[in-house]
């Protein structure tokens, strides 16, 4: 564990010396800042284009910092070499990777602390109660842990750009995999169908974790649903890293 | 040539270059068609799927170019596809969001001159946020502009009927049931709102006022009728108010607010009340 938490430490250490995170960082904050502005151009309620943008930033920036700072974390160490470094100390592979998951969800749970208060506090100035946004943006920290895994299994054996190709895909895949229920209506085999069922619950379900229109309406989330979505997204995290931990065990290094 | 002077030469070639390649852009842009914008927006279920996770943030962005585009007046055709933007796309994104309703509804009634289009889409955000009084308080108002009263009274009637609503509401049903003439059904509203324990004492004396005023109004339509049936019945008017009764026309006389007969000329056949002069009608 200690050494789980040395690693996730100085991963977390290292990513907030990226510029790329400051700038990621700094363009959330403009956008959550600037939606008053933007909320100007709207006939009607300011407020709701104000907590759609703000939780926009939260959820589209944080899937920015998952791909590009997860994407590197790994094959970074191997291009340098510092893993040869790391790994002759007492570390095991699979508690790297931990570790480098652990530094990333860190680096995250701090941008959705940051650009999530923002919002919060954006909502507060305009004389509404901000707390029914408290659960959406939560849900939005469990789904980007669940990008971030991806990341790190990808990036445990490939390089960045593939890495990063492939995290985005499975990004867009888990916000349509509701569509394969819609297919699995049209085919005709049952082959067809169990194949759809298959990948309808393989893929992460990620629209299952999104909750921003009900919580930008006030329509408050019932605890079991919020509870049942939270778990998902944590359990389906924890088996991507443990997935991520088995590529790297049997990863050779040339 | 010094290198400083070819890189300064090929940055005021390409800068020209831009200008001019702009300027013909702008000199071929066709001007606006108004619907050709539209014609490729996509269904919003399309768009919601698109959207990954931010169908909400699409329909703010519809929505802001709808105003735009709605804005603009020189546009032919604008009327064409505004309840499929309002009433298709952005609701499919985000079919809480209640300002397109209204907005569309606007658009449609007001400038379109298309009544039901407006009521279209205000019953369709009705449909989709049913706790939401409201679209049927503004359909209510669309219908009292185009004279519809009845109409009106019966949207009022519905956003009167949801929770939270204000009581206010109940005033609104019964001041088109009296536009629409139908003052019986008025008066039965007013005593609703006279009765009701959620209003103040302003709210009860406008209701005391107006149940006064209608009663006397639909007293006197009620034997201004009786004493024409009576006329077209027996060839002239009747003696005395009384003689309606006997004919068996009414099966008896009303009295004015005050407790008073209401006043009757045989030689006019008008009715008239004091009650009715005290209140200036």
């Amino acid at each position: 564990m200690r050494a789980i938490a040395a690693v996730a430490l100085n991963t977390f250490r290292e990513a907030i010396r990226d510029r790329v995170l400051y700038l990621i960082l700094a363009v959330a904050l403009a956008v959550v800042g600037g939606s008053r502005f933007v909320a100007m151009l709207t006939v009607g309620s300011e407020v709701k284009i104000v907590k759609d943008l703000g939780l926009a930033a939260v959820s589209i920036f944080g899937l920015l910092i998952a791909v590009f700072v997860g994407v590197s974390l790994v094959s970074k160490e191997i291009e340098r070499r510092t893993v040869f470094t790391l790994l002759a100390q007492p570390v095991a592979r699979w508690q790297f990777i931990a570790g480098k998951y652990a530094g990333l969800l860190l680096v995250l749970a701090a941008n959705v602390v940051l650009v999530g208060g923002a919002v919060l506090a954006a909502v507060a100035l305009m004389g509404e109660s901000p707390l029914a946004l408290v659960p959406a943006i939560v849900l939005i920290l469990v789904e980007l842990s669940v990008v971030a895994a991806f990341s790190v299994l990808f990036s445990s054996f490939t390089n960045p750009i593939l890495a990063a190709v492939g995290t985005v895909a499975v990004y867009v895949a888990g916000h349509l995999s509701w569509s394969f229920d819609l297919l699995r209506k049209r085919v005709a085999t049952a082959a067809a169908r169990t194949l759809c069922d298959v990948l309808h619950a393989v893929l992460p379900n990620l629209d299952r974790l999104d909750v921003k229109a009900d919580a930008v309406h006030g329509v408050a989330i019932p605890a079991g649903t919020f509870a049942a979505a939270a778990a998902y997204g944590a359990f389906y995290a924890i088996a991507v890293v443990v997935l991520a931990c088995i590529v790297f065990e049997r990863r050779e290094f040339a | 040539m010094s290198g400083a002077l070819r890189a300064g030469l090929l940055l005021a070639t390409a800068v020209l270059g831009t200008g001019l390649a702009r300027a013909r852009l702008v000199a071929l842009d066709a001007p606006s068609s108004g619907s050709k914008d539209l014609l490729y927006l996509p269904n919003g279920k399309y768009l919601r799927a698109a959207s990954l996770g931010q169908a909400p943030l699409a329909a703010d962005l519809v929505y802001f170019w709808a105003i735009q585009f709605y804005s603009d007046y020189g546009r032919a055709d604008r009327f064409r596809f505004t309840e499929h933007v309002f009433g298709s796309v952005i609701p499919e994104l985000d079919p809480r969001f209640i300002d397109p309703y209204w907005l569309g509804a606007l658009i449609l009634t007001t400038e379109g001159g298309d009544l039901e289009g407006g009521l279209r889409l205000l019953d369709l955000g009705a449909e989709k946020n049913p706790r939401e009084w409201v679209f049927p308080f503004l359909a209510g108002w669309e219908c009292d502009h185009a004279k519809e009263y009845d109409r009106a009274a019966a949207y009022f009637d519905r956003a009167a009927r949801i929770p939270d609503a204000p009581a206010a509401l109940v005033r609104l049903v019964a001041g088109m049931r009296a536009r629409g003439g139908n003052l019986r059904e008025a008066i039965a509203k007013w005593e609703e709102v006279l009765t009701d324990p959620r209003g103040d004492d302003a709210s009860h004396a406008i209701a005391e006022r107006q149940v006064r005023t209608l009663t006397v109004r639909a007293d006197l339509q009620d034997l201004e009728a009786a004493v024409l049936t009576f006329r077209e019945r027996r060839g002239a008017p009747p003696r005395r108010l009384d003689e309606l009764v006997h004919a068996g026309i009414l099966t008896r006389l009303p009295l004015d607010p005050d407790g008073k007969p209401y006043r009757y000329d045989p030689r006019t056949g008008a009715v008239t009340s004091d009650a009715s002069r005290v209140l200036g009608s």
